[in-house]
């Protein structure tokens, strides 16, 4: 009886404890590491104390703040662009109709492509001498690549956006839409023999249904495209650049030096991060109810 | 229902397949583990004292050469007129690790070094020069010095400056060169018409005329700093004052001048200046007629992009009447490579009369000779003479006429970050 | 009228969906394609036949991106299982804490903890190898697997695997005839996303595999931010094309189950 209890009470440690082993040893490991080289302590090149002046650098740094900007705006616009237009699709792609299951599958499509290869199509489209100019120069509206307005190499970084918006808009369209498949359509027919009409029935009915599942997905969105470096780096201006790119080019600097602002940065950047998710998904929380 | 069994299961089944992972390594066809055998202690890799030695130590032993991989002609040249020679020679076989900047090479070593591995690293030989270059030799991870065991370093000219410098580094033996570049600036003749602005002043000109249609990479982008070198060799009217030690008071004196032209065709470079492409966009831009101008570290490499479709037939190339800057293309060792001797069996053979003219012949890599003509045989020579340049290609002596030292390292880390302050960030 | 919008919906998705990819099929053959030509000027194989020489390790990195990614995959089943079985189904202490912890990885930028284990990496003899390239992609893995087994195994009634073990079988005999096939959607699902995430990696593989492990990642960047738009439209392809394949395979399980999808609205 004794052993049984034993057995029962490990059961649970046991089935997280590989899981948690990997993800703090890994994880924590690499951050507790960072953590240290972002204070100061880097042992191997003779810097044994803590201090907080690399912070102090970085945040009084006149182009921290330019580059944090450039990083929340770019992160902001892509995640609230990918859902309002996630919404929709969705709502389309749940009714029944000939070719649904085709267009379903287009949907799904960008799912697995990886960012880099979506990135170089996007620029061989919207680049000022890339597909979309040449169409418009066949037309006869332009004549010069100078013509074509600028998307790429841009302080508004639409490359970019276009790029997460082509990836994460699907991604949440269809957590949306396997929400709604699964709720059904009765609670949208009782509203409308009710007298609601197609406005207040999504307002009222559909909206709070799906508010969780777009809560949860916009913050996996905006973590994402807040953290991301390849592409800023490949289609975005060379300064001020974003916070995960200008943290990875100080750390590749061969001035060793200069990693401690590098894990500086990233551990801003983080915190950045983190609380802004927490703070939206209060306040998302708090007005769902 | 038992459950406690079926979560012990999976974690049976998840330390198993940890275990698996761990032992089941599948080799990469031609990859190196790093042999876990040897602790990190103060072990150094072997020296050599005659040439047959290394020979002898280098045959059936596999090559790291980290080189930059961004290019298919020369990864598929390298491949072919090195790889399989080195193989069918001295038994040598070459892996070439591509990498897109030379300086995650550097960081690497870097770390290593910190991390106290003096051995068994992963890079045998390394494609280098300049500011890595210094970086690397001032932080001692390399290997050597080994160029005087090289049999063919008797065909290269060290008594020349501009060779036994390496951006004002001494080399000392500790780099063995491959490949001679001189920067040339290449031009639509279509958008420029025949003659083109051989003097900044005309340039400027032109460029004022002609808004949005050039611009140069933004640094620290290897071709776009030594566009902004050569301003200030024109602003102090030739490359004497940046020879030796940085001299802040020499700087400030012309820095001025530089950033004031470069400030001032600003709002009418390409995108107004607003942002500057990488080197490789510059292609791009240049072939679609975005731009009119582009800037090559390699004179020949116009003709072979016209040769690879890259490149429009109009494109032609041009040195300013005030010079060029010149520069050598070197390999390097390691200091905890595993196999410096087959690093040196390759970079001996980067310097044979044989290698180098296939490098010279444009028709296969387009390069300029490292090693100094007049010490090759006579019919290399004739053959040397014999060659066909491409359309867009510059003559050698013409080349030759206008070449300029490069300054020493600091201070083009001085023109690179006065440019990030003065130009870019205003 | 309703019918029109939603066929020029239909055809505006489509076709927003599949330009980046054709225009990259078209470059892949293209050998001169200059503004303002709307199809090449010269067709060529060259980009093709460089990517199938030896030259362009195009094989080498298929093969380790493709073994990298199976085995990150297998080894996120194997420890993400259980734990997302333990927290959908089971309630202990701490459970709330728990399961943000192991969420984090999702949020914080993969970029910090690389550069953070790096060197612990390289003094454990870790960098430069295989091993030491599947450990770093666990880090963002595990996480998703986690999210969307935790989600299935919510909606999980372990009203038959109970029936199985009272009627006499295995632990295993269960997991492999009940438990499996019940969940099996669901893992397909997030087996998916592993794999993907673990294919798609560049700069963690970059960083602790030290140009040593080539994966595709790793031959596309260099040419994506060079010039030559052939050969990298090419490479890009075949990086597509496994990808692609999964889709076609689990695009069933994607669209029709709930639950998996679900998941995601668990944060």
């Amino acid at each position: 009886m004794r052993r049984r209890e034993w057995l029962e009470r490990l059961k649970i440690p046991l089935m997280l404890a590989p899981a948690f082993l990997v993800l703090i040893v890994l994880f924590s490991g690499g951050l507790v590491v960072g953590l240290g080289q972002s204070l100061g302590y880097m042992p191997v090149i003779g810097l044994n104390e803590f201090t907080l002046h690399h912070y102090a650098d970085v945040l009084t740094n006149s182009n921290f703040l330019q580059s944090l900007w450039v990083t929340f705006y770019i992160a902001f616009t892509s995640t609230l662009l990918s859902t309002v237009i996630a919404i929709p699709c969705a709502l389309v792609l749940r009714q029944a109709f000939k070719g649904s299951r085709f267009a379903t599958f287009i949907f799904q499509v960008p799912i697995p492509i990886p960012h880099l290869v979506v990135a170089f199509g996007i620029v061989a489209l919207v680049t000022q001498s890339g597909v979309m100019a040449r169409v418009l120069a066949s037309i006869g509206l332009l004549s010069e690549p100078g013509q074509f307005p600028v998307m790429v190499f841009d302080r508004a970084g639409v490359a970019i956006q276009m790029v997460y918006l082509w990836k994460e808009a699907p991604f949440i369209g269809l957590v949306v839409l396997a929400v709604l498949r699964s709720v059904g359509t009765e609670y949208e027919e009782l509203a409308q023999t009710l007298g609601a009409n197609r406005w207040q029935r999504f307002r009222y009915v559909l909206l709070p249904m799906i508010a969780p599942a777009i809560l949860s997905t916009s913050i996996i969105v905006f973590a994402f495209v807040f953290a991301s470096y390849e592409i800023p780096l490949l289609l975005g201006v060379r300064f001020p650049t974003t916070l995960p790119v200008w943290a990875f080019q100080l750390y590749q600097d061969p001035d060793l030096s200069l990693r401690p602002p590098a894990m500086a940065i990233s551990v801003i950047l983080t915190i950045i991060s983190i609380m802004f998710l927490i703070t939206y998904r209060r306040v998302a929380r708090y007005a769902i109810k | 229902m038992d459950k406690r069994n079926s979560p012990k299961l999976m974690a049976l089944i998840a330390a198993l397949l940890l275990l698996l992972s761990a032992c089941a390594t599948p080799p990469a066809p031609s990859e190196r583990d790093l042999e876990g055998s040897a602790p990190a202690t103060t072990k150094a890799p072997p020296t050599y004292a005659t040439w047959d030695e290394v020979l002898a130590a280098a045959r059936g032993t596999t090559v790291n050469w980290y080189m930059w991989g961004g290019s298919d002609k020369i990864n598929a040249d390298v491949d072919n007129d090195i790889g399989r020679v080195v193989q069918e020679t001295y038994g040598v076989t070459l892996n070439r690790v591509p990498v897109t900047d030379i300086a995650e090479v550097v960081n690497k070593l870097l770390n290593e070094s910190a991390a106290g591995v003096t051995d068994g690293g992963s890079a045998d030989l390394l494609w280098i020069n300049g500011e890595n270059f210094k970086t690397v030799k001032d932080a001692n991870l390399l290997y050597g010095p080994f160029v005087n065991l090289l049999p063919n370093t008797k065909y290269v000219n060290w008594d020349d400056p501009a060779m036994a410098n390496d951006f004002g580094t001494p080399v000392e033996g500790y780099e063995s060169p491959w490949g001679h570049a001189q920067f040339v600036m290449e031009y639509d003749t279509a958008q420029v018409g025949d003659i083109p602005p051989t003097t900044f002043e005309a340039l400027a000109a032109w460029i004022r005329a002609n808004p949005g249609k050039f611009t140069y990479p933004a640094i620290p982008d290897f071709t776009g700093s030594v566009f902004v070198r050569h301003l200030f060799y024109w602003a102090a009217g030739g490359p004497e004052p940046f020879m030796g030690d940085f001299d802040q008071a020499v700087f400030d004196q012309y820095a001025p001048r530089v950033w004031e032209y470069l400030n001032d065709i600003e709002t009418s470079l390409w995108r107004e200046g607003q942002t500057y492409p990488t080197a490789a966009a510059m292609t791009d831009l240049l072939a679609n007629k975005e731009i009119a101008f582009n800037m090559d570290y390699s004179p020949g490499n116009a003709s072979l992009k016209i040769a690879q479709g890259v490149y429009p037939e109009t494109i032609r190339t041009f040195v300013f009447d005030t010079g060029t800057l010149a520069n050598n293309n070197y390999v390097a060792i390691p200091f905890n490579a595993s196999n410096p001797a087959g690093a040196m069996v390759i970079a001996n053979w980067l310097i044979d009369p044989e290698m180098q003219l296939i490098l010279a012949d444009p028709t296969r890599w387009g390069w300029l000779m490292a090693i100094d003509p007049a010490r090759m045989t006579a019919e290399q020579q004739a053959r040397l003479a014999g060659y066909e340049l491409g359309p867009a290609t510059l003559q050698a002596d013409v080349l030759a006429s206008k070449a300029l030292p490069e300054p020493g390292g600091d201070w083009v880390t001085a023109f690179e970050k006065g440019w990030i302050e003065n130009v870019l960030q205003k | 009228m309703k019918e029109f919008w939603r066929w020029v919906f239909i055809v505006l998705m489509t076709v927003a969906v599949m330009a980046p990819l054709l225009v990259q099929i078209v470059w892949s053959f293209a050998f001169r394609w200059h503004f303002p030509d709307l199809l090449p000027g010269e067709w060529g194989l060259n980009a093709w036949r460089y990517v199938f020489s030896d030259a362009s390790r195009v094989g080498e990195a298929l093969v380790n991106s493709m073994s990298i990614a199976l085995v990150v995959s297998l080894l996120s089943i194997a420890v993400g299982l259980p734990a997302a079985r333990a927290l959908a189904l089971d309630d202990f202490p701490g459970k709330g804490a728990i399961e943000w912890l192991l969420l984090i990885p999702i949020l914080v930028p993969g970029v910090v903890t690389t550069m953070g284990i790096h060197i612990a990496f390289i003094r454990l003899r870790l960098a430069d190898t295989y091993l030491g390239v599947v450990l770093i992609h666990l880090i963002p893995c595990i996480p998703y697997m986690i999210l969307v087994m935790t989600s299935v195994f919510a909606s999980y009634d372990t009203a038959l695997e109970d029936t199985a073990r009272t009627l006499g079988a295995s632990a295993v005999r269960t997991f492999w005839h009940v438990t499996l096939p019940a969940i099996f959607p669901g893992l397909l699902v997030a087996t998916l996303f592993t794999f993907l995430i673990s294919w798609s990696q560049y700069v963690t593989t970059l960083l602790i595999g030290g140009g040593r492990i080539i994966t595709l990642p790793m031959i596309l960047f260099p040419f994506i931010s060079g010039s030559n738009n052939a050969t990298a439209a090419a490479i890009s392809l075949i990086f597509v094309a496994p990808a692609l394949l999964a889709l076609v395979f689990t695009s069933h399980s994607l669209a029709k189950e709930p639950s998996i999808l679900g998941g995601f609205g668990r944060m």
